[in-house]
Formats: structure tokens, sequence, C-alpha cells
């Protein structure tokens, strides 16, 4: 009852806004459940992110926020319940069989993700690191993959280190690459996992404003985080989960001013603090 | 030691490296193949694989050199006594590659792993282009470690008649009479290409730290 | 009479190779343990001119295959007449060479043993002697006991090396028996099988020994 509520509140805010924006989903998330040994981690999630949306999820640590976005392209397999990207469902096949792993290789391809730890490959220099997917996977060409890679690196900040090796950047770098990387799949949506939790603290804003342009470019992106101002700058759609369970989502405005369930008050008061 | 003396310990020389170079190059691979079949872990060939490397690691070279080279006729098999040779060590190099191998596996940065499966790479690309490279560069001190022994262990050939290094000095006193020059200068010859292997191991491992930051 | 038969009939030669193969592995790697506790405890700087030529000694050890360190002492030691026969030439070449290999754990843990507490032995007016063999040495042999382990297993593999220099041994012992009867198969696979049960005895004494010192927490101090 309450879910229908604000998601309907959502979509008047926007058709408001006047902004031009696709109805197709990028994502659509249905009645998704998970436990690790007996432990619920994800309850009955249901969550729809359309083309162009940035959508951030909040909540405190171990609220399975972090397992949600895992689970969107395959990382953890939920119990129950389905995903569709780009209207394709991962995981499970027509024939309601696991997926083969060259056919999950393929609509996990059509997400980015960036990790808390980066997780960039240390024997490939940050160029190869970009294109290293694009060539094995998607079959381009060097030639393109490294010019495309060497936009990426420019947008991000990192083209004078392109010759780096991993080992020697600085976190904020690393993360940076780990975006271009991501970005270099031209996928349908990213996916951030708690990018800046790792970084010293004044590394981090180096990494906020890498994905606040994508957010202006208009990609599609989930991110998970701990950055209270830079989720009410960047999103379009604000989820709150708890427990496991979507307690609250709703745009920013309304998130961060008027939260209706005295939980994400709670929690909004002690962030601020 | 005269001219003869010397041209002899090369050739002993020259018969201890290709040999244990065979050894080697086939022992590298093979303890790589052993090592993804037991991270398969089929039943009864895992509980096989264990036992035979339990056994190569605590049979002597001397005598599993003279093990296959005698039992192999009786089975109808006639072995050249470099084949043996060559058989003995890799059958023992293998077992310990296969270990250093197995171990480069399992502690492959899970991480890493999700990035690639993340990135859409399926296990095998994942297994080739970003695991692979990364376990030849973390494997190889304790490979070029292993080569060391193995040439440590290749005086065991001698037991079957192959005239390698050490026992070429036997022949070379039988001539001359003076025992201990040609023993010295093996010495020297086995230091040097031990050393050569230890200098290796330590670039090796300076590598395999940078890759680990 | 089966191969097998024949074997259990000559069981006492290879009882009696056994035995010579544990009395040479017993004799040779407690000398060993003994120089290699020499060596360290030379290493901890109170001759500080020996230092640096036991140093090389050691390294020099460890590239040479053990075989051609018994020859040097069974064959090449008559040139400077001292004459060993082929039993004393072998147990001295492992003593001696197994014990490098001893004295190289050591130091490497040595290098990380903590001054801390070599700093309180010294406050409670320990000599250097008492503080190396009361407090350094029995640590750091607890601490490398799989090391040690590993490096018995060598010392076990290595006796056997002394075939070739004609010493009456375990594989001696299958190697004129297959001569014999022509049974070399089953001979060797009983030969392998006692250098087997040797090594996973000790690799089980290692394992035991490290419950022990687990159960005492010395592990995480």
């Amino acid at each position: 009852m309450f879910e229908k509520n604000t998601s309907e509140r959502v979509r008047s805010e926007q058709t408001a806004t006047g902004a031009a924006r696709s109805e197709r989903a990028a994502v659509s998330i249905r009645h998704l459940s998970k436990s690790f040994d007996g432990v619920e981690v994800l309850r009955d999630v249901d969550l729809e992110v359309r083309e162009g949306d940035v959508v951030t999820i909040l909540g405190s640590s171990g609220s399975g926020k972090s397992t949600l976005l895992r689970c969107i392209n395959w990382l953890e397999q939920p119990d129950r319940g389905s995903i569709h990207i780009g209207g394709q469902r991962i995981g499970v096949n027509d024939a309601g069989r696991p997926m083969p792993v060259r056919e999950l290789a393929r609509v996990r391809a059509r997400t980015g993700m960036v990790f808390q730890s980066f997780n960039l490959w240390p024997h490939l220099n940050v160029l190869h690191n970009v294109t290293e997917a694009p060539i094995h996977v998607l079959g381009k060409s060097k030639a393109e993959a490294e010019a495309h890679a060497r936009e990426l690196l420019e947008k991000v900040g990192m083209s004078a280190k392109a010759d780096a090796y991993p080992g020697t950047l600085s976190g904020g770098q690393k993360q940076r690459v780990a975006i271009a990387r991501a970005l270099a799949m031209q996928p349908e949506v990213m996916l951030f996992d708690e990018p800046t939790s790792a970084l010293d603290p004044e590394l981090v804003g180096e990494v906020l404003a890498v994905i606040k342009d994508l957010s202006a470019e208009g990609y599609t992106m989930i991110v998970v985080t701990h950055e209270m101002a830079f989720s009410r700058a960047v999103s379009d759609k604000v989820v709150f989960l708890d427990k496991g369970l979507i307690i609250e989502q709703a745009d920013p405005e309304t998130f961060f001013t008027n939260p209706s369930t005295e939980r994400v008050r709670k929690f909004l008061e002690r962030e601020e603090s | 030691m005269n001219a003869s003396a010397w041209h002899m310990l090369m050739e002993g020389a020259w018969t201890t490296v290709w040999i244990s170079g065979v050894s080697i190059v086939i022992g590298v691979t093979a303890g790589l193949m052993l090592a993804l079949i037991r991270l398969a872990r089929i039943p009864v060939v895992d509980q096989i694989l264990v036992l035979y490397i339990s056994l190569a690691r605590a049979t002597p070279l001397v005598t599993l050199a003279l093990f296959i080279f005698l039992s192999a006729p009786t089975f109808g098999i006639n072995l050249d006594r470099n084949v043996a040779g060559i058989l003995a060590l890799t059958l023992n190099t293998t077992a310990f590659n296969a270990e250093i191998w197995r171990s480069a596996f399992r502690n492959f940065s899970r991480d890493q792993r999700e990035a690639a499966m993340a990135a859409g790479m399926t296990p095998w690309v994942t297994f080739r282009r970003i695991m692979l490279p990364q376990m030849m560069i973390t494997s190889l001190p304790g490979l070029i470690n292993e080569m060391s022994f193995l040439i440590k262990g290749s005086p065991a050939i001698a037991v079957i008649g192959i005239v390698d290094l050490t026992r070429v000095t036997n022949r070379i006193s039988a001539v001359t009479y003076e025992p201990l020059p040609p023993i010295l200068v093996a010495c020297a010859l086995y230091m040097a290409a031990i050393g050569c292997l230890v200098w290796l191991q330590r670039i090796a491992e300076r590598r395999a730290n940078r890759l680990a930051v | 009479m089966s191969n097998w038969e024949i074997l259990w009939s000559a069981r006492d030669q290879f009882w009696s190779g056994f035995f010579s193969t544990m009395e040479i592995f017993g004799l040779s790697i407690s000398a060993a343990f003994a120089i290699g506790c020499g060596m360290l405890y030379l290493l901890e700087g109170s001759r500080p001119r020996l230092t640096v030529p036991l140093r090389v000694f050691i390294d020099g050890m460890r590239m040479l295959p053990f075989l051609i360190l018994a020859y040097l002492l069974y064959y090449g030691l008559p040139a400077i007449d001292i004459r060993l026969d082929a039993w004393w030439s072998g147990v001295g070449a492992l003593a001696v060479y197994h014990g490098c290999y001893f004295a190289e754990i050591f130091r490497g843990a040595r290098l990380t043993f903590p001054p801390g507490q070599v700093e309180a032995a010294k406050a409670h007016g320990f000599t250097k002697g008492k503080m190396f063999f009361r407090l350094i040495l029995p640590q750091i042999v607890m601490q490398t006991r799989p090391l040690l382990g590993n490096q018995l297993i060598y010392a076990l593999k290595d006796t056997a090396f002394l075939v070739i220099i004609t010493v009456r041994e375990l594989t001696a012992a299958a190697n004129s028996l297959s001569g014999t009867y022509f049974i070399p198969t089953e001979a060797f696979i009983v030969v392998i099988g006692f250098y087997w049960a040797v090594s996973v005895v000790m690799e089980i004494i290692v394992k035991q020994c490290g419950r022990f010192s687990a159960k005492r927490g010395f592990d995480n101090v």
C-alpha cells in the first residue's frame, strides 16, 4: 500500500519537472529475496530503474544494499524473484533453468560495475585494463578499443596515466580508471558499489565529481553510497533499505526533507551529526 | 686436467643441462594441468592425484630412477636410459609444481575474478587473460626454486648409467688418477648454474611483490 | 612361488636395508641439527670475523647437489690423505649438507625474532650463551617446524644417493634383490612404501608438534 503511493509520487514528480525521460525500464527487479546462512538479507524487493535515471541506494551497513547491487549482475544469486536488464532476464533462461555461463556473461556485459575496492587487474596497465574486456568480450579491434579507451580516460581525467600500472596509482585514481573500465563496455546501466568508501577523505571528491558528470550525461546508474550530499545532488530517486526491506523510495527532495518513516528520519539525523 | 678431461666434463655438464631442461619444461606444464584437474575435484581422480603427490614427494629420485629403468622391461617396454632419467625427474618435479600452481589458484584474488565476471568475461577468458598471466608471475619464484631442486637432484640419474656432470668426474679420475680437480670443477659449474637460478628467483620475487601492491 | 612370496622370504634383506637407512638418517640429521644450531650461534655476532665466511659456506652448500658433496668426501679427500669409508663419507656429507640448510632456516627466523625479548633477557641478566640456548633457539625451532619437517624429508630422500657411493642401505637392498630374482617392480614398490611410510610418520609428528604449540598459544604471541 505504502510503496505504491511513493512510487506514484515519484512518477508525478518527474512528469511535473517535464524531463523527457524514457518510460522503458533499464532494470526491473521483482520479488527479490536472498538469505545467507538462514539470515534474510533481501526480503521481497521490488525496484524499477528507468533509462537515464540515477538511483542511489542508502541504508546502514548490513541493510543488504550491496547484496542487492551484486544480485543485479548475478555476482550473488538470489533465492527468489527475477531481475530484468533492458528487458532480458539475467541468470535464468527462457526454459527457467540456470543460464549457461556464456549466456550469463553476455547479459552481464550489458551492465558495468564499479567496486568499492576498485579491483583493477594489476598485471595490466591503465589503458589495457580499460581495453581488456572490449577486446576479449565484445570482440572489438585493438585500435577501436584503444581509441575509445583514451576518450574515456580523458573523461575521467586519467589520460596522462594511460601507461601506468594500477600499483602506482592513488585510490582515487584507481577508482576513476575502474569507472572508465566499466564505461568501456558501453553498458546500459552502471552499478556503483560504495565507490568512495575505501578512499581517503581527501580523494572522495574527485571520484564523486566524475560520477556527477556521468549523471549529467544521461547514463543510467544505480549507486550504493554513504555520501548524503552526493545522493541528494545526483539522484532521480533515492531508495532506503533497512534489514533487507525497501522502506522508502522517493525523489531526493522529499526523501531528505520530508521522509515518511521514522527509521529514515533517525538515519538522516545521525548522518547529519 | 688435460684437454680431453675438460672435453668429457663439458659433455657431462651438457647432459645435465639438457636432461634437466627437458624435465623442467614438461614438469612445469604438467604441474599446471594437474593443478587444474585437482581444482575440478573429480572424485577418485582427485584421491589418486593426492596419493601421487604424496608418493612423489617422499620417493628419493635415485630409487624412482632405478624403479622406472629396471621395471619397464618386465612390462615389455624397452626404455632408453635418457628417457627413463627424464621420466624420473619429471614425475618428481611435477608433483611439487602442481602444489605451487594450486596454491597460486587458491590465493587468487576473488575481487579480481568478480571484476572480470562483471565485465562479462566467461570463465575461460577470465582464466586465460586475467588469472594465468598473474599466476605465472606469482608462481615464478616457487617454480624457479623447484628448478634449483631439480638440478640438485639430477645426479640421481647417474644410478642408471647416464654420465652426467657428477658421474663424469669418476670417468675422468679413472684416467687421470686425480679425482679432486674434476670434482671441484663440477662443484663450480653446479654453483654457477644454481647461482643463476637463485639470482633469477630474486628478480622474479621482486616482480611478484610489485604485482601484490 | 609368486614374486611377492619371493620378496617375503627375502624380508631380512629389506629390514637390514631399512635399519641401515634409518641409522644413517638418524645419526646424520642429529648431527645436522647440532651443526645448524652451532652455525646460528656463531652468526649471533660474538665472532664477527667468522660471520662472512660462514654465510658464504652456507650459501655455497645450498648451491651444490648433495651427491657431489658425497663424491668430494669419498673420492676427493683421499687426494689430501684423508680416508673415510663410504658409510662415514655418506653420514658426514649428509650432516654438513643438511646442517647448512638447517642453519639457513634458523637464520631466516632469527631475522624476525622480536628484539624486545632479547632486551628483556638482557635486563634479567642472562649471559649471551644462556639467552641463546634457553630463549632464542627453542622458540626458533618451534616456529620453523614446518620447514624443518620438509628438510627432514629431503634428508631422508638424500640418503638414497649413498647407494651410488656403494653404501648398503634401503635402495641398495632393492637393487640387489631385483638383480638376484629379476623382480624389480615388486622390490621397488616395497622400498618406496618404506620411504613413504617414514615421510608420513614424520609429517604427522610435525603436525602434532603444531597442535601442541597452538594449544600453548606460541603461534600468536
